[in-house]
This record gives structure tokens, sequence and C-alpha cells, in this order.
């Protein structure tokens, strides 16, 4: 007996898929044709808001001296954290997944930052960061290294951003611990019969069987670090140089600390466009080196 | 062979080093705001710097508690996040119930737009959300905050709860019917218990997203008394820049909550990281 599509059936469905499919519309939908509509006006959330078709956006391509900043900084950011956070996380749950003592210790103690508040994040690792008596600077020193002006010079403030971030991408250990455990052993044995040594195996089984969470972890960081906020707000106001100036906290700042709705919104339109793009991107090519298992 | 073994075991014993090496650099910015906490500015700013305070000055944590009153922010925060969890738990759950157990028409449809909107940056509709909210007088306090809970909790959570639907056999949805219960019963009596690990996962997901949220109050709450934790704690640094034992004291506060949560549903953590990141 199969629930059948009867009248009564699809009045309950549409009940229970309300709240959701209003979500839908008023969280998604409406806004992004709000986005739309407010970028082709001057409105500053005050006086009555006056048509200028598209002379934000001609602004923000032309003359804003900020937009182009903030797209390298985006996408140095995000690349960035995105890479080296794969890597990162791949090669402590290659790690993880060794017979090691204590290993569901160790596998929380990477997680853990994770669930840390980022303003949390950004005010120890600013005080670790700090030029003049912050521990890292004196680490440097013991190696007889100079120190830096981790999160004020130019060359280091993105480095820097980067690693904090990586720090707190835990989440990510666990989803690659639980792929590499899903690794059939008989797989792996095969190899060995056959002579292979430990890099055959990862080269030829674990990789190509791990690719589709490797695909799953870089598209949802991607998405979720393109939108990188905190560290701009809370450590380095977008600074040096705007060498921080990431989407969102120019988003955030165009709109409500100077209240140009219609430039802000101009400049999120933009964003999601860049963002959309790069997903398809990422989702093309990924039929190239997704390896998809029963093919 | 038994090269072999030995081979093994000794890698295993130089991944065991290194795994130790790294876990301690990871606990490292942990252990260096507490110690911090208890040490007074003179000490923190020792250059170089002490591994431990001199004496543990345990009235920093009064002192702070009277220039940052993190209780009242806490429960600021508990106002947004437990509403928002119960919210969250309740619509995604009728909504994975629709996609998993019924059949309606535009179903395929609708089931590929929710799921599509997964990949829905947030950041990018702030302001008209704003906008809207302000349109009606309510752009100042926790009502944008909450209400969004209450819309459909998020694709993720729909998705994940439907897959876990999905594993459950019918059989027993279908004697309830046969017993007479409604689809409402089936769900919260019969089904819900059965997916328990996967809403507790969800519940305990959402409530640290909401407490570590930071953009959504900057947004919508501007006075000081309404502030959560974690803005009120952004605004005790940019106010509070030199006083660093107070700084320290108060995040190590703001971090507690999330931290004794993570500690106590640990399984459930792990689990809901995997069931997302496997199934998805």
């Amino acid at each position: 007996m199969k629930t059948r599509m009867t009248p009564q059936n699809t009045l309950t469905a549409y009940l229970f898929l309300a709240p959701a499919l209003l979500g839908l519309f008023f969280l998604t939908i409406f806004p992004i044709l709000g986005v739309v509509g407010i970028s082709l006006t001057n409105w500053s959330g005050l006086e009555k808001p006056a048509f200028v078709g598209l002379g934000n956006f001609k602004q923000i391509f032309t003359v804003d001296f900020y937009f182009y900043r903030s797209v390298v900084a985006t996408l140095y950011f995000a690349f960035g954290a995105v890479i080296s956070g794969i890597i990162y996380s791949f090669a402590i749950a290659l790690m993880l997944n060794q017979r090691i003592p204590a290993r569901g210790f160790w596998r929380s103690v990477y997680f853990i930052p994770y669930i840390v508040p980022s303003i949390g994040t950004c005010i120890v690792w600013a005080w670790m960061y700090e030029s003049n008596f912050g521990v890292l600077n004196y680490a440097l020193h013991l190696l007889g290294i100079n120190k830096i002006q981790w999160l004020q010079d130019p060359r280091y403030a993105m480095p820097s951003i980067i690693a904090m971030v990586v720090w707190g991408m835990g989440s990510m250990i666990v989803i690659f611990l639980a792929g590499l455990q899903n690794v059939p052993r008989s797989y792996l044995e095969a190899v060995e019969i056959d002579g292979g040594n430990a890099w055959h195996k990862f080269r030829h089984i674990t990789i190509p069987l791990m690719t589709p969470v490797i695909f799953y972890n870089f598209l949802m960081s991607m998405i979720s670090n393109l939108q990188i906020f905190v560290p701009a707000y809370a450590l380095t106001h977008g600074e040096p140089s705007g060498k921080t100036l990431f989407m969102v906290f120019l988003i955030y700042r165009e709109g409500f600390m100077q209240n140009s709705f219609g430039h802000a919104s101009a400049l999120s339109l933009i964003f999601f466009i860049f963002i959309a793009a790069l997903t398809a991107i990422i989702f093309a090519t990924s039929r190239r080196w997704m390896f998809y298992e029963g093919e | 062979m038994r090269d072999m073994e030995n081979a093994k075991r000794n890698t295993n014993v130089i991944v065991t080093i290194i795994i130790s090496l790294i876990g301690l650099a990871v606990l490292f910015p942990f252990f260096w705001m507490l110690r911090s906490s208890f040490m007074s500015n003179i000490e923190i700013h020792k250059y170089p710097p002490l591994l431990l305070p001199t004496t543990w000055r345990l009235d920093n944590y009064p002192y702070a508690l009277s220039v940052f009153p993190s209780l009242r922010y806490m429960v600021n925060t508990l106002t947004i996040t437990l509403p928002s969890v119960v919210g969250v738990l309740l619509t995604s759950s009728l909504a994975a119930y629709a996609f998993a157990r019924l059949d309606f028409p535009l179903k395929r449809l609708w089931f590929t737009i929710v799921i599509g909107s997964m990949l829905m940056p947030g950041a990018v509709t702030i302001i008209p959300i704003f906008v809207a909210w302000s349109f009606i007088g309510l752009s100042n306090g926790y009502t944008p905050l909450i209400v969004p809970a209450f819309l459909g909790g998020g694709a993720v959570n729909i998705f994940l709860c439907r897959q876990f639907l999905m594993t459950i056999p019918r059989d027993l949805d279908e004697a309830a019917i046969i017993d007479g219960a409604g689809h409402v019963r089936i769900l919260f009596q019969i089904l819900a218990p059965l997916i328990r690990p996967v809403l507790i996962a969800i519940g305990l997901f959402t409530f640290i997203l909401y407490w570590n949220d930071l953009l959504g109050p900057l947004i919508y709450i501007s006075r000081t008394e309404q502030n959560t934790i974690s803005q009120a704690l952004a605004n005790f640094r940019s106010g509070f820049g030199t006083d660093w034992k107070s700084i320290m004291a108060a995040s190590c506060m703001t971090i507690t909550p999330p931290v004794v949560l993570f500690l106590i549903g640990q399984k459930y953590f792990i689990e809901g990281i995997v069931l997302s990141g496997l199934k998805a």
C-alpha cells in the first residue's frame, strides 16, 4: 500500500510544506527580486528613493575605489582558505584513520575550534598575532626571525586570517574521516596483493573514492567562505589598504553604516551573480575529476 | 611479512607523534585565552610572554562580569536561540515528512528548488530583508532573527531529515494509518522518536549557529541591553581595547556554552556532520 496522490494527501503535503515554501518565497525569491529593484535606485533608507537606472552599476565598475579590491580580497581569501583547509583536513583525517591511541579524543580536539564563535576566535588570535607582545612573534624570535606585523602588513594580513579560519575547519576533518572509513578494505588489500605500496593505495584507491566527499567539502566551504565577514568586521576593518575588504563586509558597510541601500544592493546582486557563476564552474569542472562508483 | 608489520608499527608511532603535536597546537589558542584571563594586564604584556600566571587571579572574573554583564547577554542570546531551535526542528521535519512520505503534484519541482536553495548565499539578501522588516516596523529587535527559523528551518536540515526518514520502513506508518492515526501523529509520535539522533544533531547545530551569529544581531539589534553575547563581545573589545585580561575573561565566558554543549552532545555532533557530508 503506497500513499496515493489523493486530494487529501495533497492538502496535507502542502500544509506541511507551507512554512518551507513561505521561507522560500519570503527569504529567498522575493528578496532577490528586491535586491534587483533597490539596486536601480539611490535609496538611503530614509528619503524617498529615486530611480537611477544602472547608475549604481556604472559607478561600481568605473569609479568605485573599493569594488575591485573587494573582489580580489574575497577570491584570494576563499580559494586560499578552502584549498589550504582541504589539504589540512585531508592530511589530518588520513592520520586519524590510522590505528593510533586515543583517536576519538584527538578527533574531538581537532573538531572543537569549529564550534567556537568566530568573534572569540578573532580575539584570541588577534592577541597571539599582536606584534609587540604576541606569542607568535616570540616564537619567531626564538627561531631568529624578525617580528612580523601579522595583521597590519599587506603581505601577511590575508595569510594570517586564512590560517585562523583554517584552524576552525574541524568539521571537514570529521567528514573526510568518515569518508575514509567507508573506503572498502578489500580494495586496499587488492593493491597490496598486487605488490602496490602505500602511495599506490592512496593514489589509485583512496583519492578516487574520496572525490565526491572532496567535491562536497570544496563546494560547501567555498560558498560559506565567500561570505566571510567577522574577521574584517572585528579585526582589520578591511585594512591594510583594502587587502581584507571582503564583499559581505563591504555590503554591510555600504548598506548599514553609510545607509546607501541602492549601492549596497547593486553590490549584492553582483556578488550573487559572481557566486552563482563560480558554483556553475565548480559543477561543470567536477565532471572531469569526480569519480562515481558504478560507472 | 614481519618487515611489513614492523614498518606499519613504526609509521603508526610517527603518526601518533605528529597528530599529538599538531593537536596540542590546535588546543594552544584555548590555553592561551584561559591563561590570559587569569593574569594581570601587566603580566599579559610581559615580553617574553609568561607561560602561566604567577598568581591565578580568580577575581578577574567578577570584575569582568561587572563591566561585561555576560549573564544578561546570554539570556538575550537564548531568547533568540531557543525559539529558533524549536522552529527549525518543527518546520524542517514537517517539510521532510512531506517529501519523504507523501505524494503530491509538483513534488519533484519543489524538492529541487528547496534543495537548490542550499547553494544560495544568505548574505546576498540582507538588504531587502532588512528593508522589508523596517517596512512593517519590526527591524529593531529579536523578531527578524527568530522568524526565519519557523520558515522551513533551512534546506540542509530538511534534506538531512528527509534522508533519515527514507531509511525507516513504511510498514510502521501503514499500521498507524490502519489504526486511524493522522499524518501529524505519525510524524511526531511514531517517526520522531526513531529519527531522534538526526533531530538532536539538527538542534545542536542550530543552537551553535544562532549562538555564534554576529552579522544578524549587528543588523537588527541596536540597543546595548538587548545585545547578544557575540555582539556584546565584539563591542566590548572595541570599547575596552586595552583591558586585555577582561577581554580574555569575557571571551572565555562567551565560548564556554558552545564548548560545554559540544562535550555533552559530542556523539550527535559528529554523527550530524558525517550525515550532512556523506548523504549529500
